[in-house]
């Protein structure tokens, strides 16, 4: 310390040493200067060093001299030496524009005495001459936005920031210069910067805020007040902003029509208002803004819906509507009690009153006690009337008085005058319309709206008023939906809404979103007018939602009871018959029919209601009542018109069918008038009575209605009953004349050849026939265009494909690898029908007929793969689920049926697995269902297989006889039988069995011989099991000769004549062969393997290499690579030895040398004595 | 808003392209996109370019849907006999293998801060809750019956439960059924609170805005898409448009717009403000069954997979 000390005093000397010396070196001075300023606090004396230096050198360090003189008369407080500050800091900042801190003691100097304009001069000198003068562009910024010149001041502010870009206060300053130049983006940029900087700048937040506000960024507006608040909590402008803020997004809310939610935020929004009223009770823009706020709140608030019970309690619906209102209204008288305070606080605002006068109308709308004189000033007319004595060149409160006035005429001079005042004032023209339609001017009226809407078409009246305009005309329905549409999106009024909803109900629009939308929303404002519940009713039967449509019903009557008024009982007689429809088909006809006796009581019911009756009557079993309210509805069917009448005649029809039989139903018809049959629904009708009927009664009337079809939908539709009648007329008692059908339907869908309809039939009907690969041609006839959702018909194009490939072996199976499909039709190439099934399941994933049909296909799959585990899991899983679904626990054919073949399917999994007791329990499950022997046969089948594999033989022969005794009607299951008993030597009398197969139907005629033949295969096989292979050689002749080119029957019989030739039997047997081979080689699309190799070999017998290189080479690529066995090797080996002198070194037996040939034969198969040997001798 | 076509991948898949999701990005790396599909696979793709970054098998049957866990590291795949795969995106492994009766699961997908698991319980008429660490399923949020049917009625098949959707605060879980209703719960508590109605057809898609929680957007087969205010049971908008069923929808990440894809072929653009379709993509030719917008910053990508086999990726601005 003491050294320092020391180490000053010697400096000092030093400097003072050397200033003696050098009396007029002005840096020494200066030096020393510094020294005592700094060092020893001696200001005076320092001041004196400085003076002397100025004087001798004024430009030393920049004018450091100076600021330091400066400072020193600055701290001096005196008028003069002030001035003498001043001037010393002048000359500091004109030697050295840089010099931040004389510049800012300068300003701040010039500041005290007021002199601003030479601030400005200063700070601009500065700038102009050093850019590096931060401090002058700073100080010029803000000062030009003080002084309100914000683009200068912009500019100055940015340079600035280039100097201290971490100042919050340029950042807030520049975004202040950017907001009033309107520059709002970049205004928040500054402000963001700003509070980025520095989290607490208020004022950044508060303006930032407003500027959301302004650009409709509620919700960002919203935050930024409510972190304003969070720094100060007391804040009045950030309370203000945030309740403007949420009463901003309410209504945004209010305008989507989502009412809850502008009511919630709404409730927030009041309570931060009446903080700011506590907070500043006196400012009257508060009071308006809380009563802003109340008044969106009352105008907002929804209806709540109870939730839909059944018991419907009228007393509990009164009970909410009035609460209600009371809260509406309640909420309304608030807003009228803010705008009085605010209007008390500052009574020269106009616009208050004209807020004061809205509101006390609506207050009246909720308060409908006041029974007022005609000839009395409503206060709202009045409140109107003192806005426009204070503001009388403002049109808006012209157009004010205009709507709230009760007086036509007044209304009427005071929206002229509003328009007199300005006349591109669209709400005016609207209003002006609105005002002459209720006069009836419709000339004017549309004159007026077509004025609002072309000034602004963002504006919701005209538009509303211009489908009132195409309503009246008739002819523009589609029209008038599409304006309501358009003034009900821009805004959600309910009672456009339900005007669009009217219109819709005319336009045929009902069952559209945008409808359901608006009336649901509707609802929320206008739960007190029964129409609106009534449309809702509508919409929601639109939707087939009944049970809710009733409830709207039920609601609607009760509205309708509070209401007086002309037209109820007419009103109140449609709701009823509406509920009466909706119970109807809900089905609750007790309920419906309790509505129709209630109207019957008071004389209402009209033809709708007499068929809702009688159809209620129906369901309810008293068809004798049902019958005489029908025969009143026929006693009135002459009196109707057309359509109505057509409908009558229908239900009549469809009723006499269902309640006394065809014949009655005939009968009836054959007595009606003929000019009733004049319409395309009746010809539907008849027309399906005409089907059933065999005796063809009406046949006259039904080629005459059917003149009257027109479109191409209605046509198909006939020829697809047509069609369905063809298999009754022409079927025997057990089966459907399926072929007539077939016939009909290929000749209608040559006329149509885009019908879906007639193209699912026509497969329908193909698979039902069980021909003889009629299969494929259904799968092929469909079409599958997952895209399209399915509709109308039998069976739809998924069913008919899953059912198809089903029926098909060769399930979607690719590569010879498993099997080799040796069906000539070309399914193979079409996509899988699994993968094909998937997209319809990923489509409907609901749908229990695809995941059934899944489950066969994959069952196919798994069967065609020898049952792969993974296959297996899959199929468990899907099947326990599939049995344990509700849907199968319906008693009815085809759910049994489903069950049954499920359950076969699971057992016949278990079976694969080597679980026996899983398998013999599911098919004895199978077998106690309900179905025809015919089915059950297959059960026990399964059954028998698994005894057969638990070798227990009394369960055996007796599941055995009970086969038998079942009988079936399809063969394979008599072909599986006869296997199995041959296998098992079970005993019985042989001809029952072939008896049964022979009497199974012979009615498909094409297939009866394929399938015989596949019974002498059996027959042939057995006989080559059992060593006969004469008899074999018989039997598989005969079964080529019946099935025809089928490929694996004439290798069967190739096979054994080969043999039969081997055995040394007579020659013919190889020429016999070599026949068979030769056509079975042809015949199939995949090549079977063997047939090739074993022609190969007859040719070799009978001599002629040439044929046999050539057979054996074909034979060689029938076999997929992995299934290739040792002898196939072999045999190329053989191939290439022989042809070794050839020069076609591509063919398949040159890939390697005749040695290796071999060593893969024995790779394969080591146990084979002579590849050894041969192996040795090519060795040698 | 705009969206151009980047890149598209032609049989991207050996069958139909049934999910799609994007797997956010890793410190590791970029945002991938990830897809399920008839043909058993699941195929991760690395955006722009679409790179094929892997191959996931171990399904039976078809995929049906995918879904990202928030961390970018998780994903998990449902197929058609409902198996649900819990894989480790990066190195495939299997973290857990979640099973349930075929038809009871359907769509898939994580909350927001990747604690749950939500399953569209499909012919179960409930959303199961499965926990993300210990893989235990943790809750079954059933949809109450109607009042006045009895159990023994066929109408809980009606409620099959397709689609799922977590608001972005994680407190409520919407899901759509069969019949059309839209039904909300509170996540938290696991209590149903309202439904939603409007769609009177299967609603196979729902989103929430993941800037306000309250607005809920879903597709339906009657081709509409509604926007509801989802704690008021309002619908507050409808937008029509697509010619057929709409299959999927999402909400871009700023709020603004809707990206929609329908068995009409097309994949649709909606300004949510305009409430109207700002741009119709029709590059596939067959149904779209997924659009998904890449969650986190610029440049928006939305894919979109069709049954054409193909997967298309956009930039949308």
């Amino acid at each position: 310390m003491q050294e320092t000390e020391q180490e000053k005093e010697c400096e000092l000397r030093r400097l003072e040493g050397c200033i003696e010396a050098h009396p007029d070196d002005p840096s020494l001075r200066f030096e020393l200067g510094v020294l005592l300023w700094e060092e020893w606090d001696a200001k005076e004396k320092a001041a004196e060093q400085f003076v002397v230096a100025a004087k001798l050198k004024p430009e030393i360090e920049k004018g450091g001299a100076f600021r330091y003189l400066g400072i020193y008369y600055a701290g001096l407080d005196s008028q003069s030496h002030s001035q003498r500050a001043l001037k010393c800091f002048q000359k500091a900042v004109s030697l050295n524009p840089d010099d931040s801190l004389s510049g800012e003691a300068l300003c701040d100097l010039l500041d005290q005495q007021g002199k601003e304009s030479l601030e400005v001069a200063v700070c601009r000198e500065a700038s102009q001459k050093s850019p590096r003068a931060f401090w002058a562009f700073q100080r010029l910024g803000y000062l030009l936005l003080h002084q309100n010149k914000c683009s200068e001041a912009v500019h100055g502010l940015q340079h600035a920031i280039r100097g201290y870009p971490t100042s919050p206060h340029l950042w807030e300053a520049l975004g202040l210069a950017y907001q009033r130049l309107g520059r709002f983006t970049a205004a928040l940029k500054s402000y963001g910067r700003a509070i980025e900087l520095e989290g607490t700048r208020i004022f950044a937040l508060l303006e930032s805020g407003n500027i959301f506000l302004m650009l409709g960024s509620f919700r960002q507006g919203v935050e930024a007040f409510q972190q304003a608040l969070e720094i100060s909590p007391k804040s009045v402008s950030a309370h203000y902003g945030l309740a403007s803020g949420l009463l901003c997004l309410a209504k945004e809310c209010n305008n989507l029509g989502a009412y809850r939610w502008g009511a919630t935020v709404l409730e927030e929004a009041s309570k931060v208002a009446w903080m700011c009223t506590q907070l500043a009770g006196n400012m009257s823009s508060i009071w308006k803004l809380h009563g802003d706020i109340q008044l969106t709140y009352a105008k907002c608030y929804p209806w709540m819906e109870e939730d839909h019970s059944l018991e419907f309690d009228v007393e509990a619906f009164d009970n909410s509507i009035l609460s209600w209102k009371h809260t509406c209204c309640l909420t309304a008288k608030t807003a009228k009690c803010s705008y009085q305070r605010a209007l008390h606080l500052s009574p020269w605002q106009a616009n208050i009153y004209a807020d004061i006068a809205v509101t006390s109308d609506l207050v009246d709308s909720f308060d409908n006690s006041t029974g007022h004189e005609l000839s009395a000033w409503q206060p709202s007319e009045k409140m109107a009337l003192g806005a426009l004595l204070l503001e009388g060149d403002n049109s808006e409160f012209w157009v004010a008085l205009g709507c709230l006035s009760d007086h036509n005429a007044l209304k009427q001079h005071a929206l002229i005058r509003g328009l007199h005042l300005n006349v591109s004032l669209a709400v005016a023209w609207a209003y002006l319309g609105k005002l002459y339609r209720k006069q009836g001017e419709k000339q004017f009226a549309r004159q007026a709206f077509d004025c609002a809407r072309s000034i602004d078409p963002s504006l919701a009246l005209p538009w509303a008023g211009m489908s009132a305009d195409f309503h009246a005309r008739e002819s523009a329905a589609g029209e008038a939906y599409e304006s309501c549409l358009r003034a009900v999106q821009i805004l959600p009024l309910a009672e456009f809404q339900m005007g669009l909803a009217k219109l819709a109900l005319g336009s045929g629009n009902l069952s559209s979103s945008q409808v359901f939308g608006a009336i649901r929303q509707a609802m929320q404002r206008a739960p007190h007018y029964p129409e609106c519940h009534n449309l809702t009713g509508l919409v929601y039967e639109a939707q087939s939602n009944y049970q809710s449509a009733a409830a709207s019903y039920r609601l609607a009557r009760c509205a309708i009871t509070n209401l007086s008024g002309c037209g109820r009982k007419s009103h109140m007689t449609d709701i009823s018959i509406n509920l009466a429809r909706s119970l109807s088909r809900a089905g609750n006809a007790l309920d419906a029919l309790q509505e129709c006796e209630d109207l019957k009581k008071e004389g209402l019911l009209d033809v709708e209601g007499l068929q809702i009756y009688a159809f209620s009557l129906w369901q309810l079993g008293k068809t004798e009542l049902a019958l005489s309210v029908a025969r009143n509805l026929a006693v009135s069917v002459s009196t109707m018109e057309q359509t109505s009448a057509a409908a009558s005649v229908v239900f009549i029809c469809r009723f006499l069918y269902h309640i006394s039989g065809l014949d009655s139903a005939i009968n009836s018809i054959l007595k009606m008038p003929k000019q009733l049959f004049q319409s395309s629904k009746i010809s539907f009708i008849v027309s399906a009575i005409h089907a059933l009927d065999r005796s063809n009664r009406l046949e006259s009337v039904v080629s005459s209605s059917r003149y009257y079809l027109k479109s191409h939908e209605e046509i198909t539709g006939m020829h697809f009953l047509i069609a369905l009648g063809k298999l009754i007329k022409h079927g025997s008692e057990h089966r459907l004349g399926y072929q007539s059908g077939i016939d009909h339907l290929r000749k209608a869908l040559h006329m149509y050849p885009n019908s879906s309809l007639l193209r699912n039939l026509l497969a329908c009907l193909l698979l039902c026939s069980e021909e003889w690969n009629d299969t494929h041609i259904a799968t092929r006839c469909c079409d599958i265009d997952t895209t399209k959702p399915s509709k109308g018909g039998l069976k739809s194009a998924y069913e008919i494909l899953g059912a198809g490939a089903v029926a098909c072996y060769a399930v979607g199976n690719c590569s010879p690898k498993f099997s080799y499909p040796t069906c000539t039709y070309q399914c193979l190439n079409e996509p899988g029908a699994i993968q094909q099934l998937q997209k319809c399941l990923r489509r409907e994933p609901w749908n229990q007929n695809i995941r059934y049909l899944l489950v066969l296909n994959l069952l196919q799959k798994a069967r065609e793969e020898r049952f792969p585990c993974h296959l297996c899991i899959i199929l468990e899983r899907l099947i326990s689920v599939a049995l344990s679904d509700e849907v199968y626990h319906n008693t009815g054919m085809s759910y049994e049926y489903k069950k049954f073949q499920l359950l076969l399917c699971a057992s016949e999994i278990c079976l694969q697995r080597g679980n026996l007791t899983g398998c013999i329990n599911h098919a004895k499950n199978a077998s106690s269902i309900m179905l025809p022997d015919d089915y059950l046969f297959f059960a026990h089948l399964l059954l028998l297989r698994a005894y057969a594999l638990e070798c227990d033989t009394v369960n055996l022969q007796k599941e055995y006889i009970r086969c038998l005794e079942l009988k079936t009607d399809h063969h394979i299951g008599w072909i599986c039988l006869k296997f199995i008993e041959y296998r098992y030597e079970l005993q019985s009398d042989l001809d029952i069995l072939e008896s049964s197969f022979k009497e199974c139907s012979k009615e498909r005629m094409n297939s009866w011989n394929m399938w015989r033949a596949l019974f002498i295969l059996v027959q042939g096989l057995i006989s080559i099991w059992s060593q006969d292979i004469i008899s074999a050689e018989q039997f598989f002749a005969q079964a080529c000769s019946l099935a025809g080119d089928e490929s694996s029957l004439l290798l069967c019989h190739g096979a054994t004549c080969m043999e039969l030739s081997r055995q040394g039997c007579s020659s013919q047997f190889l020429s016999l062969a070599v026949r068979s081979l030769t056509k079975a080689q042809e015949g199939p699309l995949i090549p079977l393997p063997i047939v090739s190799a074993l022609l190969a070999q007859a040719a070799g017998s009978l001599g002629s290499k040439e044929k046999w290189e050539k057979n054996l080479r074909l034979e060689w690529p029938t076999w997929p690579q992995e299934m290739r066995p040792a002898e196939l090797f072999f045999q190329m080996h053989l191939l290439a030895r022989q042809t070794k002198a050839s020069s076609d070194s591509s063919r398949v037996e040159f890939c390697q040398s005749p040695e290796k040939w071999v060593l893969r034969a024995i790779h394969t198969n080591p146990s084979c004595m002579r590849y050894w040997k041969v192996l040795q001798k090519l060795v040698e | 808003m705009k969206l151009a076509g980047l890149k598209s991948i032609e049989d991207a898949h050996e069958e139909s392209v049934w999910a799609v999701t994007w797997v956010p990005s890793t410190e590791t790396r970029p945002a991938l996109l990830l897809t399920g599909s008839l043909d058993e696979t699941v195929r991760l793709w690395q955006p722009d370019e679409l790179v094929n970054r892997g191959k996931m098998t171990g399904h039976c049957l078809g995929v049906a849907s995918v879904a990202a866990h928030p961390s970018g590291h998780i994903a998990a795949s449902a197929s058609l006999d409902s198996f649900v795969r819990v894989f480790d995106v990066d190195s495939n492994n299997t973290i857990a293998s979640l099973e349930a009766p075929p038809s009871e699961v359907w769509q898939l997908r994580f909350n927001p801060q990747g604690t749950m698991l939500a399953v569209a319980g499909g012919g179960s008429a409930s959303v199961k809750i499965w926990d993300t660490t210990t893989w235990n399923l943790v809750a079954t949020l059933s949809i109450p019956r109607p009042e006045g049917t009895k159990p023994t009625d066929k109408s809980s098949s009606k409620k099959f439960v397709l689609s799922v959707a977590w608001s972005p605060d994680g407190r409520r879980i919407a899901c759509g059924s069969m019949d059309g209703t839209v039904s909300v719960f509170d996540a938290d508590r696991g209590k149903f609170l309202h439904h939603l109605e409007g769609h009177f057809m299967p609603v196979r898609s729902l989103v929430f805005s993941p800037v306000e929680p309250r607005l809920l957007f879903t597709g339906s087969d009657d081709t509409h898409v509604h926007m509801y205010d989802a704690e008021g049971k309002t619908l507050v908008g409808a937008m029509s448009g697509h010619a057929s069923w709409v299959l999927s929808v999402d909400v871009s990440t700023d709020g603004a717009a809707l990206a929609t894809g329908s068995s009409d072929r097309t994949v649709r653009l909606w300004d949510i403000n305009m409430r109207g379709a700002v741009q119709t993509m029709s590059n596939h030719t067959d149904q779209v069954w997924g659009v998904a917008f890449r969650p986190g910053g610029m440049p928006g990508r939305l894919a979109s997979v069709s049954d054409d086999k193909s997967i298309s990726l956009y930039d949308y601005s």
